[in-house]
């Protein structure tokens, strides 16, 4: 039980799950009635089943290797940096790029451990602005915009 | 092709072309010096601003950062210790001790020299030998085309740090991704849950981006923080006089070879080539009792056969369309970007412009020594820059990258999964390569796949059957699947004994 609670064994069966999860999904929907090989689904359903036997024989590997993935130095840092780059990368959309971007940049140079508030503030702010600058108004290739105001 | 190296020269020659060289290359020697960014985050940064430039200077720039980078790598190496590429990593061992002598201008003039001999003897390989490739290549139909992507793919993975299986799952999942949307044929959309966003299938530069530049920043969030470096005392680059080439003129030959025939391989890499070209040194050198203390012909073994995998590289990518490594696998997607079918038609259908690619790639490497001399002083300092600004400027400007190739937020969401998914993948010790490469050749090996089984009626090992070039591809595919399974089998049963 202890090899399949491992990191390493988790993400193969996340993966095998992804996989059958998209195999079988091949199945609920409807394609057109062409002769087998030249099905839309002839070959991602080739592909995924490749897929699913090469992440069992990954995760037999890894069972009877049993190697411990690279330590994280700080899981507090990751998960912030990960959850943080998620909902940076889904909020330009509706935000604008500045504003993300600003509170992005505070957050990833505090992660990376600059502590100097002057600091961080200067930097976040001015290299979003210089980019929103530099595309929107002198390049008129523009950055998506917040809600707020057409200029940034 | 040849015959069309005039008008090729006529694009380089505008002011657009040769802004192009100078400024890609410089900021390849700028990007390549900063430990954590590495020649392909550098390529996959800039891809993005090429979107709006033409077919020729887009690929050029892209070019121009890669050597540069490949280049600049061998500074960060020299002056502190820390590899700016990973292919400059056999470079610190006799560059940094140098350094510490306080002979680091002239281990960076070594470097440089070495670095522009390699490069320009690749590009001459490139120019020769990607158009006869590419002849050679017109002759395949589908069949032939498929069992060739096969043995691209093959040849990756089983090269390709990690383990195979590891590398050949990483691959499915870029063939996977590259499903996803229309069907080639006949149309009908695939694995899109009724999102309209997916109908076009996934961004492929949101990916690459995600998978390599975000994954990067998160890879480096979850190590130590590392401080700012200690530099060496360092006045600028001098180059060595004549006299002192005599007894390592063999040494930089040899190396330039291995790095080219590496590099032609697909799959190797510049830091591979440079490790067994060092090794090879060591070996042949006279002097390579005294390699890893600061000896000159170690840094010439590196940086040659670093810079000589650049041409080489190339070569497979554009005589048939099969990526030699994660570089030119974001290179190939370039192509696709701008409307250009990589593979064996592409020298024939677009002879003027791959002329200007290749008398540009010539340039570029021309162009090495003079930047170098000049740039090495301005990227000593950067090479203080606290991580924590590099990284946060990656993410920034990633995400403007990415938003510019279709101005839909959409991409950007899917840059973030990307690059989450890419950092789950690389701490289990999944290569990314494998990925971006699956997803570029996924549809030209479905559409292959599909046509091929059209002209057997269906039979798949009648692929084989008066194909001659498909069988011997198809077994040497498996060959190069087997090897390394069989070395792994060999070296566990010889530490049994």
């Amino acid at each position: 039980m202890q090899k399949l609670l491992n990191e390493q064994a988790m993400v193969l069966m996340g993966l095998f799950l992804i996989g059958s999860g998209l195999y079988a999904s091949t199945f609920a929907q409807s394609f057109s009635n062409v002769a087998t090989a030249q099905s839309p689904v002839f070959f991602p359903r080739t592909i995924l089943m490749l897929w699913m036997g090469l992440t069992l024989i990954a995760l037999v590997q890894a069972m009877h290797q049993n190697e411990a993935s690279a330590p994280v130095a700080s899981l507090g840092r990751v998960a912030l940096l990960l959850v943080t780059s998620v909902v940076y990368t889904n909020v330009i959309g509706h935000e604008g790029f500045f504003l993300p971007s600003v509170v992005f940049a505070a957050m990833s140079l505090h992660l990376f451990g600059i502590r100097n508030p002057i600091v961080v503030a200067l930097y976040a702010v001015v290299v979003p602005g210089a980019l929103v600058l530099l595309f929107n108004h002198m390049l008129s290739m523009p950055l998506p915009v917040s809600r707020f105001t057409h200029l940034f | 092709m040849l015959s069309s190296l005039p008008d090729a020269f006529a694009i380089l020659m505008t002011l657009e072309g040769l802004l192009v060289l100078v400024l890609g290359t410089a900021l390849g020697i700028v990007l390549g010096a900063m430990p954590g960014i590495g020649s392909t985050v550098a390529v996959a940064m800039v891809l993005p601003f090429t979107l709006s430039m033409g077919q020729a200077p887009a690929i050029m720039l892209l070019l121009a950062v890669y050597a540069g980078s490949v280049y600049g790598g061998s500074i960060a190496a020299i002056l502190i210790n820390t590899p700016g590429t990973p292919q400059s990593a056999a470079t610190c061992l006799d560059g940094y001790p140098m350094a510490q002598r306080g002979e680091a201008g002239l281990a960076l003039g070594w470097a440089t020299v070495a670095s522009v001999i390699g490069g320009l003897v690749s590009a001459v390989v490139l120019i020769f030998a990607a158009p006869q490739l590419a002849a050679f290549a017109l002759q395949f139909g589908p069949i032939e085309t498929f069992t060739l992507i096969l043995l691209g793919m093959t040849c990756i993975v089983s090269v390709s740090t990690g383990s195979l299986v590891k590398g050949l799952l990483a691959g499915m999942i870029g063939i996977f991704l590259s499903t996803v949307g229309g069907d080639p044929i006949v149309g009908e959309m695939r694995f899109t849950f009724n999102n309209w966003q997916l109908f076009a299938g996934f961004n492929l530069l949101a990916v690459v981006i995600g998978v390599f530049a975000l994954s990067e920043v998160l890879m480096r969030a979850s190590a130590q923080l590392s401080t700012a470096s200690e530099l060496v005392d360092f006045k600028g680059v001098t180059l060595p006089r004549l006299a002192m080439w005599k007894g390592r003129r063999r040494t930089l030959g040899k190396s330039v070879l291995i790095g080219n025939m590496i590099g032609v391989l697909p799959g190797t890499g510049a830091a591979t080539a440079a490790f067994i070209s060092y090794a090879e040194g060591r070996r042949s050198s006279p002097n390579g009792d005294k390699f890893g203390t600061g000896e000159p012909d170690g840094i010439i073994a590196s940086e040659a056969a670093n810079n000589a995998v650049t041409g080489g590289a190339l070569v497979p990518t554009m005589a048939l369309g099969i990526p030699g490594d994660a570089i030119t696998a974001v290179m190939l997607a370039t192509l696709t970007l701008h409307g250009i079918t990589p593979g064996p038609k592409l020298v024939e259908d677009n002879p003027t412009l791959i002329a200007a690619i290749f008398a540009g790639f010539f340039v570029i490497n021309l162009l090495l020594l003079p930047l170098g001399l000049v740039l090495s002083r301005v990227a000593a300092p950067i090479l203080r820059v606290k991580e924590a600004f590099m990284m946060t400027a990656i993410v920034l400007l990633c995400a403007v990258g990415v938003y510019f190739v279709r101005g839909n937020p959409f991409d950007l969401a899917v840059m973030g999964a990307a690059g989450v998914a890419g950092f789950i993948l690389r701490r289990q010790g999944f290569p990314m390569a494998p990925l971006v490469i699956g997803m570029v050749l996924g549809p030209t090996l479905e559409i292959t796949l599909r046509q091929g089984l059209i002209l057997t009626d269906g039979s798949f090992w009648a692929f084989f059957y008066g194909h001659p070039i498909a069988l011997a591809l198809g077994l040497i595919s498996v060959f190069a699947l087997i090897f390394p399974l069989l070395r792994q089998f060999m070296s566990m049963q010889r530490r049994s004994l």
